[in-house]
């Protein structure tokens, strides 16, 4: 297996080298730090979020005591009464309007994020204490009623990134409380009424209380690093090519496979590194990390996968660069922009070009670091397992071959045959 | 024609205008050393790296054992670059195995080689030690050592003693005639060194501006151009070199007379016996002779004779 000799040989070499090490691993950590320290909103008071409320809820009726009841409003009145942990500043600042009303102060960034509450949220609420209340008591199930509340708004907007964050947090929080009033009134407490269920005072609670830009900001601030590794594999890349190492190489059995291959091992190691001390990192200066080891684990697979993406990148640079100082001014030149485009700092404006399977096709979903991008904020920022970023890992992965393959083909073509 | 292991077929190197290498004809034997000797960039490596497939010639062929050099098996050339081609951050018994890998050598023969290859070129106390915290002259053994750890049947050596110092000059002069007398292997070494080329090669081809000038023995190149002396001398003005040259190139039996850097050359038979007339003429022209010494006959004064004095760099 010559390309595991390749790769232990790499690894060594990168091991050995250890400014260089120092190097990859301490600059996006510099990185992180300053975008902790501008955006996780060290000294800064919070501010409530703008949210538009419409209420579409008709109500319904509690079973036993037929009291009319509507949970919509309840909902409402507990999103205007939040407030930020140990606090006095509200976390939203909620206006209840019309859909289309919404809409258009949506568009003109009026309000971060519209919360629809559909018309059988009620049913379902009542649906689903009543089934509590029957599982406790008998074996007959009444019929689930499902409701779906929307949380609407524009994905290219850093202020709906973060009022998404916290919304989803405190309707979880809501629905937990409201299975711990139920479960509380099964076991022998009467006389608790309906507005008592629903009376709930949002806590603390990790990543919506204290909701950050930089929350929002931070997996960027990982793709970024992994984007970065393209840099130092051009360079590597050519270095070997520059030396004469790579001409010795070629004139053994080795393949093209068993080098680049053979490569892609300990660099993808080092992409997996960088997502741990990463995010470490920023779990110190404030990063609300969601989720826990499992978040973490898809976390390093996503990293990996863009690592790989970053890496072939590096060696489409390699087979052009004439020597491993150009390699690392094209390498800087090409993925600091790229940052940029899959909006690691910032999101660009939508330019959509397609639509597929009912999500838009943006421009930039033709790279596939916008993919990890989304993919490690919804895990680490908000908390999504695996169903949660399987469309966006399914894309970061093809795209990521496609690049591989004319990485491999391009170095092989400029770098592995006999010189013109 | 079964003992030529290496053919070079009207082979011409193009680098946009400039010719690296015109129409280079010449055949190896099996076994034997053979020296490329030529001043820098007269086109040495260019012809190596063609040689060996790293480099494909504008025009004309290479033969491997009267097979095409694109098409042998990998494996039957090592090269030893004039460069230090090594990987800094592994040690010398890791870049040895490394190799050694590359080439398919089963594990436990390969350990045994890269036993032997640290032993042989003295190298075995450093075999843990990083490649860049050796010495020049042990980066120098190393470089060798991963052209040969897979045994190929054919060794090019590209300036191997580039920076050496006499000590390791002399493990690598040994080493090299080893791989030709104990391990039958053929051995292409390309020098700029006259010593090198004289005391370690079978044949010496001289080239320069990338044409072959000659083939032949060192020991029949010597006789080619002249047996006898030469004459060193340093006149009182130089500027009248060229007269001097004129009248003395004018005598009987003497074979040639060349400037060198700082006066002349004079290749004659029985130079102490022609001594007095040869002072008397450069007197004639009103300068006096400086300085003065006899020496035998060299490859240098081959290569001097063949090459010119101009600087190449």
């Amino acid at each position: 297996m010559k390309f595991i000799s390749i790769a232990k040989k790499d690894f060594k070499e990168l091991i050995r080298d250890r400014r260089g090490l120092v190097m990859i691993l301490l600059f996006p950590m510099f990185f992180m730090l300053v975008f902790g320290f501008a955006f996780g909103g060290m000294g800064q008071t919070n501010q409530p979020h703008m949210i538009s409320v419409v209420n579409y809820d008709t109500g319904a009726t509690m079973p036993g005591t037929g009291e009319q009841v509507n949970f919509g409003n309840n909902l409402t009145k507990i999103l205007k009464e939040s407030t930020y942990p140990d606090s006095d500043v509200h976390l939203f600042n909620i206006t209840i309007t019309t859909e289309s009303e919404a809409d258009q102060k949506l568009k003109t960034r009026d309000v971060d994020a519209e919360l629809i509450i559909p018309p059988n949220f009620s049913q379902s609420e009542v649906a689903l204490i009543t089934s509590t209340l029957q599982q406790q008591t008998t074996t007959i199930q009444s019929p689930n009623v499902t409701s779906t509340i929307i949380i609407r708004g524009d994905t290219g907007y850093t202020g709906f990134g973060v009022s998404q964050g916290i919304l989803t947090g405190v309707l979880e929080q809501y629905q937990d409380k409201l299975m711990s009033e139920i479960q509380n009134a099964v076991t022998g407490n009467p006389g608790v009424v309906t507005d008592t269920y629903l009376q709930t005072k949002v806590e603390s609670i990790p990543g919506t209380g204290s909701f950050t830009t930089f929350d929002f900001m931070a997996p960027g601030m990982i793709v970024f690093a992994i984007l970065l590794l393209t840099t130092t594999v051009a360079a590597a890349l050519t270095r070997e090519v520059e030396k004469g190492t790579l001409a010795r190489l070629k004139l053994s059995k080795m393949t093209s496979f068993d080098l680049l291959f053979g490569g892609l091992i300990p660099w993808s190691l080092i992409a997996a590194a960088q997502v741990i001390i990463l995010l470490t990192v920023a779990v110190l200066i404030g990063f609300h990390w969601q989720g826990g080891l499992y978040t973490l684990l898809l976390a390093i697979l996503v990293g990996i996968i863009g690592g790989v993406a970053s890496i072939s990148l590096g060696m489409i640079i390699a087979a052009f660069a004439r020597n491993d100082r150009q390699a690392a001014n094209l390498g800087t030149l090409i993925s600091v922009p790229t940052s940029f485009l899959v909006g690691a700092f910032f999101q660009l404006p939508q330019v959509v070009i397609a639509n597929l399977w009912g999500q838009p096709f943006q421009v930039y979903d033709l790279l596939p670091w916008t993919h990890i991008l989304n993919a490690l904020r919804s895990t680490l920022t908000f908390g999504g397992g695996w169903d949660t970023i399987v469309y966006q890992v399914g894309w970061a992965v093809l795209l990521t071959i496609i690049l591989f393959i004319i990485g491999v083909v391009l170095f092989s073509k400029n770098r592995l045959r006999a010189e013109n | 024609m079964t003992d030529i292991i290496m053919e070079a077929r009207e082979v011409t190197k193009d680098f946009g205008d400039f010719k690296a290498v015109d129409n280079l004809n010449l055949k190896i034997k099996k076994g034997e050393v053979f020296g490329f000797l030529g001043p820098n960039g007269a086109g040495k490596t260019t012809s190596i790296n063609m040689m060996v497939g790293l480099l494909r010639p504008t025009l004309g062929q290479i033969f491997i054992d009267g097979e095409s050099v694109e098409k042998i098996e990998k494996g039957t050339i090592g090269i030893c670059p004039q460069e230090l081609v090594l990987w800094d951050f592994l040690t010398c018994k890791e870049s040895l195995m490394l190799m050694g890998d590359m080439y398919q050598v089963p594990k436990e023969e390969l350990k045994k080689r890269v036993q032997k290859l640290l032993d042989d070129l003295f190298l075995q106390d450093k075999a843990d030690t990083v490649v860049s915290q050796l010495s020049g002259g042990m980066k120098r053994r190393l470089n060798l050592a991963m052209a040969v750890v897979h045994q190929p049947d054919i060794v090019v050596l590209d300036e191997p003693s580039e920076g050496l110092d006499p000590q390791s000059r002399r493990v690598l002069w040994n080493y090299i005639r080893s791989l030709r007398d104990d391990e039958g292997k053929t051995v292409i070494l390309t020098t700029h060194l006259m010593d090198e080329a004289d005391r370690l090669s079978d044949r010496i081809a001289i080239i320069d501006h990338g044409k072959l000038l000659r083939l032949d023995t060192p020991a029949n190149l010597k006789k080619e151009i002249g047996e006898g002396d030469v004459v060193e001398m340093k006149l009182s003005n130089p500027d009248k070199n060229q007269e001097v040259i004129n009248i003395l190139e004018d005598m009987p039996d003497v074979h040639s007379v060349v400037e060198i850097e700082d006066g002349l050359n004079v290749r004659a038979l029985d130079a102490v016996g022609k001594l007095p007339q040869i002072i008397g003429q450069v007197e004639t022209t009103g300068v006096h002779v400086l300085d003065l010494s006899i020496r035998q006959n060299t490859l240098e004064d081959v290569f001097i004779d063949l090459t010119g004095t101009g600087l190449r760099e």
